[in-house]
C-alpha cells in the first residue's frame, strides 16, 4: 500500500513538473508590429510552493508592418495580470525601423504564477509602439506612451547636443564629450533600494525631513515645498507641494529624488511620478503611501527634489535641456538617457568613426 | 650579472640536497659571484657545528622516553598553576554530587536550544531576520512596533532588480547584455536598463508591484 502510495506520488511530482510553459503572442489584427519568428527554447518552469516560478528567456524577430518608421517598442509580458510577480515588460527605446523591416526583441525576465489545470502560461501582449512622428499606437496600460515619448524626446536632444558638439568643436570635442560621459557612468553612485508600497517594518522613531529642490529653469511645474517621514534608514510618505508655473494645464509629471547619508554619500534614491491636473499658476500637493529602504548603514541626512520631465494636457512634453542638465550634482547623479548609453557603448565597440557614422544617420 | 640564487637553494646546495640539474646552476653561479659564495660557506659552517653539537650528547639516547618525560613536565606545570589559580575556577565543585547529573542535563539542553536558535535564525529569510531584528531593537529600546508590511517589496541595485514577496525573491538578469542602470518609481515598479555590447541596443526590463 505504502509502495503505490509512494509511486502515485512520484507521478504526480514528475507530471507538475513535466509540464511546460505555454506561450501566446498576442498581437492586435491592425497592429503595426508582426510577429516574424520566435525561440522559447531557454524559457524553464520550476514549481515551488503554490506556484511556478517562470524564468522566461525568449527571442522575438519582429517586423515593421506599418508605413511609418518605429522608434520604440513596449511588450507586456504576462503570466498572470493581477497578481504580485506575475506582471513584468520590456521596452526597447531608440528603434530606427524602416516600414517592412524586422529588428529582434529578448525578453528575460522572471514571472509568477499559480499553479493549476492548464499549466504555466506567458503571453506578450503589444503595449504600445511609438513612430517618428511622436504617434504612438497601443492600448497604454503601463503608461508606455509616457515613457517613451520622453525617451524619444530625451534621444533627440541628446543626438542635437553630440551634432553640435561634432560641427562647432570638431571631431576632438566630441571625444571629450564622449570621454567625459563615460567618465561619468563609471563614477556614478549607486545604492540598494528597496520600494515598499504602505507602511513598513521599520521600528525607529519618526520624524519629518523636508525636500531642498534643485529649480529647472524652464521647467513648466514649480517645486515650492516637501517632507518625507523618515525612520532610520527609510524614507516614506513622500508629500510635495508644486506650482505650475506655464500657461498651460499640466496633467502628468515626474520628479527625481536625491537622498545624502549621514555619510555624505549622495545618490539617485526613485523617481516620483505623479498624475496631477493643474491649470496654468494654479498650485497642488501629490503624496504617495510607498515607502523606500536603503541599506542598514545608509541613515538619510537630506533630500533633494528635481522636476525631470512633465506632460502638459494637450498631450506635449516638457524634458530639461541639456544645459539644465549640466548642474554639477545632477550630472554625476542622474542616469544618462537610452540613447546616450546607447551612443556611449557604440563609442566603445566602433570608435569615434562608428559614433560619427551613426549621429549622421538622423 | 645575473640575479643572485635564491638562498634556500643556496641551503639545499650548501647540504647537498638540490637536484642534480640545479645543482651544475647554482655551482655555475656560485663560482662567479662573491656575495653567493659567501652564504654557501656560512651554511656549510652552520652545518658543522649542528653536527658538532648532535655529538655532545650522550649515547644511546631514548627518544620516545625523552618525549613521555617532557610531556610529563607540562601536565605538573599545569596541575601546579591549578593550585595557585582563584576559588572561582574551582565553581564545579560547589555543586553537590547529587544536583550535577540536573546540571549537566541543563547544560545540555541550553546548548542543544542554541543550536536550534542559530539553526533557525541561519535558514529564516534575510528580509525576515532584518524585520525580527528591529523589533527586538524596537522593545529593548521601549519603542512601540509598528504593523508589518503586507506587501511585495521591489529592490533596485547594481547588481539589477528583484521582486520579493513572502521570503522568495525573483531576480531579473540578462546574460548577453549589460546592465547599466537601474531605476526604482514610487508608484510600484522597478527597472534595468540593459546595453547589447555588439549592437548598443537598448533594453529596458520593468517588473510591477501590482
Amino acid at each position: 500500500m505504502r509502495s503505490k502510495i509512494l509511486i502515485i506520488a512520484l507521478a504526480g511530482t514528475i507530471a507538475v513538473t513535466a509540464q511546460t510553459v505555454g506561450r501566446k503572442i498576442d498581437f492586435p489584427a491592425d497592429s503595426p508590429l508582426t510577429a516574424v519568428s520566435s525561440d522559447w527554447s531557454e524559457t524553464r518552469e520550476t514549481p515551488r510552493g503554490g506556484a511556478y516560478l517562470l524564468d522566461v528567456h525568449a527571442v522575438l524577430s519582429l517586423r515593421n508592418s506599418s508605413q511609418r518608421r518605429i522608434r520604440g517598442v513596449t511588450l507586456a509580458v504576462l503570466a498572470q495580470e493581477v497578481t504580485t510577480g506575475g506582471k513584468g515588460s520590456v521596452s526597447v527605446p531608440s528603434l530606427d525601423v524602416a516600414p517592412g523591416e524586422a529588428f529582434p526583441l529578448r525578453i528575460d525576465l522572471p514571472l509568477l504564477c499559480p499553479l493549476g489545470a492548464g499549466g504555466p502560461m506567458v503571453e506578450v501582449r503589444l503595449d504600445g509602439v511609438l513612430f517618428d512622428d511622436l504617434t504612438f499606437y497601443g492600448s497604454d496600460k503601463l503608461h508606455s506612451r509616457r515613457t517613451m515619448t520622453v525617451w524619444e524626446l530625451e534621444a533627440r536632444r541628446d543626438r542635437k547636443f553630440f551634432k553640435t558638439l561634432l560641427e562647432t568643436a570638431g571631431i576632438d570635442g566630441l571625444q571629450k564629450e564622449i570621454l567625459s560621459c563615460l567618465e561619468l557612468q563609471r563614477d556614478r553612485p549607486s545604492a540598494g533600494v528597496q520600494m515598499v508600497r504602505g507602511r513598513s517594518t521599520n521600528n525607529d522613531p519618526e520624524r519629518e525631513l523636508k525636500f531642498a529642490f534643485l529649480h529647472m529653469p524652464e521647467s513648466p511645474v514649480d517645486p515650492t515645498g516637501g517632507s518625507a517621514r523618515i525612520a532610520g534608514n527609510e524614507a516614506r510618505a513622500p508629500q510635495i507641494n508644486i506650482q505650475n508655473r506655464s500657461d498651460r494645464a499640466v496633467k502628468h509629471f515626474e520628479m527625481g529624488w536625491i537622498v545624502k547619508d549621514q555619510q555624505g554619500r549622495e545618490f539617485l534614491a526613485a523617481s516620483i511620478p505623479s498624475d496631477v491636473n493643474l491649470a496654468p499658476g494654479k498650485s497642488g500637493q501629490v503624496t504617495q503611501d510607498s515607502a523606500l529602504r536603503f541599506s542598514e548603514r545608509t541613515l538619510v541626512d537630506s533630500m533633494t527634489g528635481f522636476v525631470s520631465s512633465a506632460e502638459y494636457s494637450d498631450g506635449s512634453y516638457w524634458i530639461p535641456s541639456r544645459a539644465a542638465l549640466n548642474d554639477p550634482k545632477l550630472r554625476s547623479l542622474i542616469a544618462p538617457s537610452p540613447e546616450e548609453q546607447r551612443l556611449l557603448q557604440i563609442y566603445h565597440k566602433k570608435g569615434l568613426g562608428g559614433l560619427v557614422a551613426e549621429l549622421k544617420k538622423f | 650579472m645575473n640575479r643572485h640564487v635564491k638562498e634556500t637553494d643556496l641551503a639545499l646546495y650548501a647540504s647537498g640536497d638540490l637536484r642534480l640539474w640545479q645543482r651544475a646552476a647554482v655551482h655555475l653561479h656560485v663560482r662567479n659571484c662573491q656575495s653567493c659564495s659567501t652564504v654557501v660557506e656560512e651554511f656549510r659552517a652552520d652545518g658543522r657545528a649542528l653536527r658538532d653539537a648532535a655529538a655532545g650528547l650522550p649515547d644511546g639516547v631514548d627518544w620516545a622516553r625523552l618525549s613521555a618525560e617532557m610531556t610529563a613536565n607540562v601536565r605538573v606545570g599545569l596541575a601546579a598553576g591549578e593550585c595557585v589559580a582563584p576559588r572561582g575556577r574551582h565553581a564545579h565543585k560547589l555543586i553537590p554530587a547529587s544536583w550535577r547529573p540536573v546540571a549537566l542535563a541543563s547544560l545540555v539542553t541550553a546548548m542543544l536550544a542554541v543550536l536550534l536558535v542559530g539553526g533557525w535564525w541561519l535558514n529564516m529569510p534575510s528580509q525576515e531576520t532584518q524585520a525580527l531584528s528591529r523589533a527586538m531593537r524596537s522593545i529593548w529600546r521601549g519603542h512601540s512596533a509598528m504593523p508589518e508590511e503586507r506587501g511585495p517589496v521591489i529592490e533596485a541595485s547594481s547588481e539589477g532588480i528583484e521582486l520579493r514577496k513572502d521570503g522568495g525573491a525573483l531576480g531579473v538578469s540578462q546574460d548577453a547584455a549589460k546592465l547599466m542602470t537601474v531605476s526604482v518609481s514610487t508608484q510600484g515598479s522597478a527597472s534595468a536598463h540593459y546595453v547589447d555590447q555588439d549592437t548598443g541596443q537598448v533594453t529596458i526590463t520593468s517588473v510591477y508591484a501590482q
